[in-house]
């Protein structure tokens, strides 16, 4: 399974936070909210400085393109369970 | 004057922080049992503590503090809703953005891996806020 990140950040911005966190798997840059929209994931005015970003969310998505699994956290303090996740990506076949 | 401190103690809660939900509920829960201890003594004890009318203000602030915070606590929760996103069983809509290095990367890119030997099974979309 790979994990791929997206948010409003740029590259460059992206790029630092890989380097800090020693991440690396892909971080792709969505500034316009164009492919959050498309996911209606839209968190309008959310930013500090008052920018539209994305509501935190993830999809598994299978190498058909098809959704396996998907977690919208409604409580932005509590952070998905890696075991459900991990779970999810086991059953796909 | 034990009630009245402890009815002050609301304001102090009101300070209440992201910093971990269990934090949250603590400076919540903590001034509710002060509040009905310093309201059970004021109201036991009349003889003992004076200006009982300085006191039931206090004590009504305090409700009027205790019901805001409990809204933020529970409100602050509250995120858009997104039926309209991609369930299970959908296909994941197609989309093209750039990467760290500035290069485009679509879906079915991502999904066919960097080489046919290792194909991965599957994509994990992480969507997050940014802003970090």
């Amino acid at each position: 399974m790979r994990p791929v990140a997206i948010s409003v950040d740029t590259p460059e911005q992206s790029r630092d936070l890989c380097q800090k966190a020693g991440y690396t798997f892909p971080f792709l840059s969505d500034p316009n909210t164009e492919v959050i929209r498309r996911y209606h994931l839209l968190h309008a005015g959310a930013a500090p400085d008052r920018h539209d970003i994305s509501r935190p969310a993830e999809f598994l998505v299978d190498s058909t393109g098809t959704v396996r699994w998907t977690n919208f956290t409604e409580d932005v303090r509590v952070r998905v369970r890696a075991e459900e996740m991990l779970a999810a990506a086991r059953a796909i076949h | 004057m034990a009630g009245l401190l402890s009815n002050a103690l609301f304001f102090v809660s009101f300070s209440g922080q992201q910093f971990a939900p269990w934090l949250n509920l603590a400076l919540f829960v903590l001034p509710v049992i002060l509040f009905i201890v310093g309201l059970r003594r004021a109201t036991a004890q009349p003889q003992v503590y004076r200006g009982k009318i300085g006191g039931w203000i206090f004590t009504v602030l305090s409700i009027l503090l205790l019901g805001l915070t409990g809204f933020v606590f529970f409100v602050s929760r509250a995120l858009p809703a997104s039926a309209a996103s991609p369930q299970i069983g959908q296909k994941a809509p197609e989309f093209t953005l750039a990467d760290t290095n500035g290069q485009t990367v679509s879906l079915a890119q991502l999904l066919a891996g960097p080489n046919p030997a290792t194909r991965p099974k599957a994509v994990l979309l992480v969507f997050y806020r940014g802003y970090w």
